[in-house]
């Protein structure tokens, strides 16, 4: 456990020192915050609009960009830069826990996701946002996101061990595009069209979607939260055995 | 006797399109402890594949290997506890500062936080980095990220130290502050196991040396032997250089190809 708290500070460390790849996973995620209230804000009027529970579609649509800010971790790119540069093996010559290099990386991606989410919901409050299920709601927020940047980090993270290419794990984080669009990231599932629905139905990042839209927008759905925690948990624990096996097969 | 590295019938084989390549073929090693052992050989002979395997970084698909007494496939921890590394490319994060990083690295050898700074301050010192120490890595040149590489293959006082090519793409004056610090290393009881392509540097450092060609080992002795073998089966008038034993013994000559000298199969 030493090993992995001290390679998680130094990636934390990392992260700091390279501001130029921190800023974007927050200043993209609010572009399209803006963008897609702008282009949907009038069609669903909050006074009028049901499942906004009184609220206005910025608070809709906080979720999508939420979700958006965790998947850009930068973790499996830095990961890249050690193998390239020769450090990764110089940890691994060292005699840590094969489970430490790994997931030192992902805690070190939790930590950053719930810095980026903080700030994300800070600035959303000025959109008018309110998180109605209030503080505990708020950690709830905190907690389902910095898990599901954890996960997204550690399928990231599996790309880099085996490509070992910075340009193919780059390419592996434009496989979140499609997961978020097939959601119902602009209406409830239940106005999605048939085909549509299905494909949502069959995403997971549907279910964590709609844990966190929840927990914005009101009227607590526990269900759908604790169906959201399932779900993300499920996949954490499936990534980090992917993760472990991949480097304890690393040659 | 027990032997700093012992390696039997080693073998490494890459899956291949049309079957396997055989990387390693079968070497056997013993390295005493205490001595600057020199690893050579041609481009592509096997040498980073022998070290990487000794050092627990690839598998080994064949044959068995020790380390400091320990078995490398059995107890690849128990090795790592006991060997040092730097290999051809400069183990570095250029982003920490050079004192961080050797901070970290003595944390990861068990090491408290306050054990680790003073083995990190320590060693910034026998690497004369104590100025550039907190600084960060990215701004180092060549010859002070490899004697920062140095030191930190050294913070734990490991028994073997292995060096890949460590003086590869350093000017002179560099190349001679390296080979003093290997000396350095060697005269504490370290047993260095050094590969290199430059034929002098073996010949200045090591007490004996190997020869790898086509992933197996084609010569072993101390320089001063090989050259006088190679003298007297020639019936050469004057001593051999080691660039001499080196091209006898991969097959390999000498020619003038359009005015240049150009190395060629013989």
């Amino acid at each position: 456990m030493k090993d992995t708290l001290v390679l998680t500070q130094r990636a934390l460390r990392e992260a700091l020192r390279t501001p130029e790849a921190v800023i974007p996973t927050l200043f993209i995620p609010l572009f399209f915050l803006v963008v897609n209230v702008g282009q949907a804000g009038k069609i669903f009027p909050g006074s009028s609009t049901a499942f906004l529970h009184g609220q206005g579609y910025a608070g809709f649509q906080l979720p999508s960009s939420l979700l958006l800010g965790a998947s850009f971790g930068s973790a499996a790119m830095f990961l890249v830069e050690d193998i390239e540069g020769g450090y990764f093996d110089r940890l691994r010559a060292a005699p840590i826990s094969r489970i430490a290099l790994v997931l030192s990386r992902l805690l070190a991606e939790s930590v950053k996701a719930l810095v980026l989410t903080s700030a994300m919901v800070a600035i959303s409050l000025l959109f008018g946002v309110r998180i109605a299920s209030g503080i505990g709601g708020f950690l709830l927020i905190l907690l389902l996101n910095g898990s599901w940047a954890v996960v997204y980090a550690g399928f990231m993270q599996l790309i880099a061990l085996r490509t070992r290419s910075g340009a193919a794990t780059q390419s592996g984080g434009l496989v979140f595009f499609p997961l978020l669009f097939l959601t119902p990231s602009f209406v409830p599932r239940d106005m999605l069209t048939r085909p549509m629905e299905i494909a949502a139905s069959c995403n997971p990042v549907t279910y964590i979607m709609e844990g966190l839209r929840t927990l914005v927008l009101g009227d607590v759905d526990w269900g759908s939260v604790g169906l959201a925690f399932a779900v993300v948990g499920g996949l954490g624990v499936v990534m980090l055995f992917l993760n472990v096996r991949m480097i304890r097969s690393y040659d | 006797m027990t032997w700093a590295v012992e390696a039997t019938g080693l073998r490494k084989t890459y899956p291949a399109k049309d079957g396997e390549v055989e990387a390693v073929r079968g070497v056997d090693l013993h390295v005493r402890t205490g001595e600057v052992f020199g690893f050579l050989g041609p481009n592509g002979a096997g040498k980073s594949t022998t070290v990487r395997m000794l050092t627990t970084l690839l598998t080994i698909t064949g044959g068995t290997a020790s380390v400091a007494g320990v078995d490398v496939a059995k107890d690849p921890d128990g090795v790592r506890r006991k060997i040092g590394v730097a290999l051809q490319e400069a183990g570095l994060d250029p982003r920490q500062t050079g004192r961080e990083l050797l901070t970290l690295q003595a944390r990861l050898f068990g090491n408290s936080t306050a054990e680790a700074k003073d083995i990190a301050q320590v060693q910034l010192e026998l690497v004369d980095l104590v100025e550039a120490g907190d600084h960060r890595v990215k701004g180092y040149s060549g010859g002070m990220k490899r004697r920062l590489d140095l030191a930190s293959a050294l913070v734990h006082e490991p028994e073997v130290l292995f060096l890949d090519e460590p003086t590869t793409g350093l000017d002179p004056a560099s190349r001679l502050t390296i080979w003093d610090e290997v000396r350095r290393i060697n005269g504490h009881g370290t047993t260095v196991f050094l590969t290199t392509q430059y034929l002098e540097e073996a010949d200045q450092l090591c007490d004996r040396l190997a020869i790898i060609d086509g992933g197996r080992i084609v010569l072993e002795g101390t320089p001063a032997d090989l050259k006088a073998d190679l003298r007297r089966r020639k019936g050469l008038t004057a001593d051999p250089t080691l660039d001499d034993v080196f091209l006898d013994a991969t097959g390999r000559t000498r020619t003038k190809v359009a005015g240049e000298v150009a190395e060629v199969q013989a």
